[in-house]
């Protein structure tokens, strides 16, 4: 082992030499983990059924991460028994193909999303995201008044339409034709409603669950 | 995974644990120049600062030869190695599986006693009321309110006070639950004008012996025999319908002139979501049995 200090010498007076074998060493866990994934997801293929978002949801689910929804609330159910036994179905990569960015989140101040379509009624999220302790005295969420206030501009949904089919979705010429009609005189309030009554459930096999109430879409 | 992604991962891993475990059992080993007085010659601060040498201490070296154990130990064992699925056979969803079936084996004895069981004799058990009380928090609270006393603002009723709109049954809440509840009153602001909603309202107050303008309400009791249709006559309300009762003090959206003004101009239209996709039936049954218990004090005891 006699002389073997030279290579340490070598290194350890080299500065930029030691942050470039240190960076190295740090990015092997990353390059294992990450790229094998990152690649896979480009594979994955939505679940059987399930459809992009309709020009009303996807100017709820834009709304949606506007105003930061993804901080306080995740969208992935995980695979425990805790998590299922309260939220239903663990989450799946199939499931958030159409969402541009995912909305899985890794913060929970509220409770997670990814299936509460339906289990409240149109009115009850209304209230709630106009005045949140209104319905539940504990919530310590941000009330979005505003939402009430501002329609959806139904151009802007057709240009993020165009936007998506570039980027793989199957939006029809009639479909993105037809959003500026679906969207003209609705609230973001309606929108974001409309999304979030979807949530795992209106892009599912099966359509529209027997929960859905109301008027929206 | 596909061949190139495994042996992606296997040559990552290899390297990895292939280096730092040269430099851990070569490292130390590495004989470094020493001066006479003991230093490695390296100074700071003009000399002030100067280093010495000392050995690796014995449970640095044992604790990095244990990571390594531990690593090379899960990669045995665990998925983790490319494709390898591991000797332990391991996965997330199979662990979801065991666990799910491990709490549904601690409560299998108490559900099955209560599959099927009628809700008033569910609510006479304090362990599943229990669980319903739970369950209730979850799903029902948002509306109902965490002790189940309502919200007049979404006309969320209250599930305690012993007044039923459907019904208090046990059947019949447990119908509530399922299949959901659209309690529906049709605006009438289109057919009445002001004073005349103002008349029914006021004789609406009258029904309960609330404070109103009788001269008003006079005028108003004739408009009333719409309204009769669904609240009945007299306006002891309707349990097939849900219409309220409008003779007694308790007040789904509020009993004030005002909100029952509002309610005569612009219709009710209260949504109950139904359950039945998202509970078991076994678990709908405890929910209607923690309600029913509020309010039959008896059915605990």
């Amino acid at each position: 082992m006699a002389g073997g200090y030279k290579y340490f010498e070598a290194i350890e007076k080299r500065a930029l030499l030691l942050g470039v074998f240190t960076a190295i060493m740090v990015s092997l866990g990353g390059l294992a983990e990450i790229t094998p994934i990152f690649m896979a997801a480009h594979a994955v293929k939505p679940t059987l059924g399930l459809k992009p978002y309709d020009p009303l949801r996807l100017a709820g689910k834009d709304i949606y991460v506007r105003e930061g929804c993804y901080l306080c609330h995740t969208q992935m159910i995980r695979a425990l028994r805790a998590e299922t036994q309260r939220y239903g179905a663990f989450s799946t990569a199939e499931e958030s193909v159409f969402d541009r960015p995912h909305q899985w989140g890794s913060k929970r101040t509220g409770p997670d999303l990814a299936r509460v379509g339906g289990k409240y009624s149109d009115d009850w999220q209304r209230k709630h995201l106009l005045d949140p302790r209104s319905v539940v005295p504990e919530s310590n969420m941000p009330a979005y008044p505003w939402l009430s206030q501002a329609l959806v501009d139904g151009p802007d949904i057709q240009a993020r339409m165009r936007t998506l089919r570039l980027l793989g979705d199957p939006y029809s010429d009639a479909d993105i034709e037809g959003a500026a009609a679906a969207v003209s005189g609705h609230t973001e309030m309606e929108a974001l409603v409309a999304y979030l009554q979807g949530l795992g459930i209106a892009n599912e096999a099966g359509g529209v669950s027997a929960n859905r109430q109301e008027g929206t879409p | 995974m596909t061949p190139f992604w495994s042996a992606w991962i296997m040559f990552l891993i290899v390297l990895n644990l292939g280096i730092t475990l040269f430099l851990f059992l070569w490292g130390p080993r590495v004989k470094i120049p020493v001066l006479p007085d003991g230093t490695t010659g390296h100074v700071w601060a003009h000399g002030v600062l100067r280093e010495g040498m000392h050995k690796l201490p014995l449970w640095w070296l044992l604790f990095s030869g244990a990571m390594f154990a531990v690593g090379f130990v899960y990669l045995y064992l665990y998925p983790g190695f490319g494709a390898s699925k591991g000797v332990l056979g391991w996965t997330s969803h199979q662990q979801l599986a065991d666990d799910t079936a491990a709490n549904a084996a601690k409560l299998d004895s108490l559900l099955a006693s209560l599959a099927g069981a009628p809700v008033e004799s569910i609510a006479r058990n304090a362990e599943a009321t229990r669980i319903g009380q739970r369950l209730f928090i979850d799903n029902c609270a948002a509306c109902h309110g965490r002790e189940g006393h309502g919200n007049a603002l979404l006309g969320a009723p209250n599930l305690v006070d012993g007044d039923w709109l459907y019904g208090g049954d046990g059947a019949t809440i447990l119908a509530s639950i399922e299949d959901g509840r659209g309690g529906t009153m049709p605006p009438f602001g289109g057919s009445l004008d002001k004073a005349a909603i103002e008349n029914v309202a006021n004789y609406v107050l009258s029904l309960s012996g609330a404070d109103h303008s009788p001269a008003k309400a006079k005028l108003g009791a004739p408009q009333f025999a719409v309204c009769a249709a669904c609240h009945g006559p007299t306006g002891s309300g309707n349990p097939a319908l849900g219409a309220p009762n409008l003779t007694d003090t308790i007040w789904l959206y509020g009993g004030d002139l005002a909100t029952i003004e509002q309610t005569i101009r612009d219709g009710r239209h209260g949504v109950m979501p139904a359950w039945r996709s998202r509970l078991s039936d076994t678990d709908v049954r405890l929910v209607a049995a923690w309600v029913y218990a509020q309010s039959h004090a008896d059915a605990t005891h």
